[in-house]
């Protein structure tokens, strides 16, 4: 446990350093800030806009940070070596995934909460008239964006032990545009009673397979609150439950693909 | 035998567009505790590929390998060992002293005082608060051999540690791998500087495309050096006497240049040269040199194909001068 905690230390240390994802951060950061002047643009709903605006640069941008910053981990240390000091000492290889994959995380909740801090900041100063509780309820959209973004940065580990980086990068992008736009599709095809055995069939294994990014989505009900999230803390803990799951088998996969690679 | 490293048979094969590809052949390794062994071998020769499969990175296609008595890339074998790659890098944003920190993390070491112990026997300790990013490649290097030491290894693998380094950091590299052989450790060292390799290890083994060519104590290895006699005021018919089969002999303008192995009685050669009448000017023993054993060991490669012609382009160069000379001094 000492090893992976050290690999995951580290980790942390190098990615809050790395330039190209200060840059990235420093866009959402801008954005975030600049956020209240856009939405003057839009006289009224201006809350509702300012909420969605804000949310959506937040979940972009840890998304973009969380497929730049795990595509890299892997390679990078096969190509400066340092993969080699590390399994020549009594380290497993899981060990060095899973203290990797742990410290992208760890990278990218400090990233994401300086962008929840800004976020909320940025709300206690132009929606002075909005109670504490609406400030805290706009909170825990973040948070479950993080749980998704976990679950990405665990998909991007996983293509990371078998292709490279840019391939990783758009197959990454690519299962997260899928499973966040299209998964309710599917599932909703899969529990379609009139669609063909086929059709059916295939969408119940795309819906599968791919994770439903979308369900972490939960700024739509703090934006237009509705009934969807009234008895809530039952769907917060089967999304995370789901996540783990998911991310544990992402992992697992990857482990074993890790293990049998020759670096 | 005590033997840190074996090897029997060991070959990896890698798959690619022409065919499967031997990076290593049939290789027969005996590296024995306690001493320094130089693994040698032109780029692209399998050295590293070796090593790999012997610290368990990449595993053999077929063939046996132990590492300190266990399997290669056993976890317990890699407790005490460790391992140097060829220009290794550091995480730059980590102090000396937090990098010694990590990889004793590694073993489940927390000891700073050993970190710091180690960080001054390798006169680091005055730098050991900066920054690695600031090092210099000697400091880098020596960092390196530094955190290959927190596990007291019984066995280090130093693959180039002296390689692109200033005269003074391969110095003080070269006496730190000495003195770890003092401690009884073994050294298992892959490198292209032959003159350490020459004065540091016991043993060597050097390897061409995969094969094993040579293997042994460097002094049997080195055995059977060449001495050159150079005598005047001999007759053609004198010198077409010594020609013979490891002999190169050449005459001109009634001097003779003789390379003949020691082992041919240079006494014999002498006293015929002085029983013509000839003057002796010379006789200069050359010992053989690693280097000309790595040299035979990989003849056939485009390296020593290269080699022999540039020499030949300067001893025909050296034959035109000397005729353009004579002419002159004709004229």
């Amino acid at each position: 446990m000492g090893a992976i905690l050290s690999i995951a230390k580290t980790t942390i240390g190098e990615a809050i350093r790395r330039r190209v994802l200060l840059v990235i951060l420093l866009v959402g950061v801008l954005f975030l800030v600049i956020a209240p002047g856009l939405s003057v643009l839009s006289l009224r709903q201006n809350y509702t806009v300012l909420t969605s605006f804000t949310l959506g640069v937040i979940q972009l941008t840890s998304a973009v940070i969380a497929i730049v910053l795990t595509v890299y981990l892997l390679p990078n240390e096969v190509e400066r070596r340092t993969i080699y000091t590390i399994l020549s000492k009594p380290v497993y290889r899981w060990h060095f995934l899973l203290g990797k994959y742990l410290g992208a995380v760890g990278a990218l909740g400090m990233m994401m909460l300086l962008m929840s801090t800004v976020l909320v900041l940025v709300f206690r100063i132009m929606q002075q008239q909005a109670s504490m509780d609406d400030v805290l309820q706009l909170a825990t959209a973040p948070i479950f964006f993080f749980v998704q973004m976990s679950l990405l940065a665990a998909v991007a580990m996983f293509f990371s032990t078998f292709v490279s980086p840019i391939v990783n990068f758009f197959l990454s992008g690519g299962v997260y545009l899928v499973g966040t736009l299209f998964s309710p599709v599917f599932q909703d095809l899969s529990n379609n009673q009139t669609l063909p055995a086929a059709v059916k069939g295939a969408a119940t294994v795309i819906h599968s397979i791919v994770p439903n990014f979308a369900q972490y989505n939960i700024q739509g009900g703090i934006i237009n609150q509705g009934p969807e999230l009234r008895s809530i803390e039952l769907y917060y803990v089967q999304i995370v439950v789901y996540a783990l799951f998911y991310i544990a088998a992402f992992l697992i996969a990857g482990m074993m693909i890790f293990d049998r690679k020759e670096v | 035998m005590n033997l840190a490293i074996e090897t029997k048979d060991l070959t990896k094969t890698y798959k690619t567009s022409s065919g499967p590809q031997s990076v290593v052949k049939n290789l027969d390794l005996q590296v024995e505790r306690g001493e320094i062994f130089g693994f040698l071998g032109p780029n692209g020769a399998g050295k590293t590929t070796t090593i790999k499969i012997l610290l368990g990175i990449i595993d053999s296609t077929s063939g046996e390998a132990s590492v300190l008595g266990n399997p290669a890339g056993d976890i317990e074998s890699h407790k005490k060992l460790s391992y140097l790659p060829e220009k290794p890098y550091y995480y730059e944003h980590m102090t000396g002293v937090e990098i010694m920190q990590f990889y004793a993390s590694l073993f489940g070491i927390k000891d700073r005082d050993l970190c710091e112990r180690l960080l001054n026997r390798v006169n680091l300790g005055n730098d050991m608060n900066r920054p690695i990013s600031q090092y210099s490649k000697g400091m880098q290097q020596r960092i390196g051999l530094a955190q290959s030491l927190l596990n007291d290894p019984e066995l280090l693998f130093l693959d180039e540690p002296t390689g692109g380094l200033d005269p003074i950091a391969h110095i003080e590299i070269r006496d730190l791998i000495l003195k770890f052989r003092d401690e009884g450790r073994t050294v298992f060292i892959s490198s292209h500087e032959l003159s350490d390799v020459e004065r540091i290890c016991d043993r060597v083994a050097i390897i061409n495309k995969g094969e094993l060519v040579h293997q042994g104590r460097l002094d049997q290895l080195l055995s059977g050096g060449r001495i050159e006699i150079t005598a005047d005021n001999l007759t053609e018919e004198i010198a077409n006497k010594f020609r013979g089969d490891d002999f190169t002999v050449s005459f001109k303008n009634g001097r003779l240049i003789a390379d003949i192995p020691d082992s041919a009685h240079p006494g014999e050669m002498l006293d015929a040269i002085r029983a013509a009448n000839g003057d002796i000017v010379s006789v200069i023993p050359r010992r053989k040199r690693l280097e000309d054993l790595f040299l035979e060991s990989v003849a056939g490669d485009n390296v020593l194909k290269g080699r022999k012609m540039s020499k030949m382009t300067d001893d025909h160069n050296a034959a035109e001068a000397v005729e353009v000379t004579t002419e002159e001094g004709a004229n």
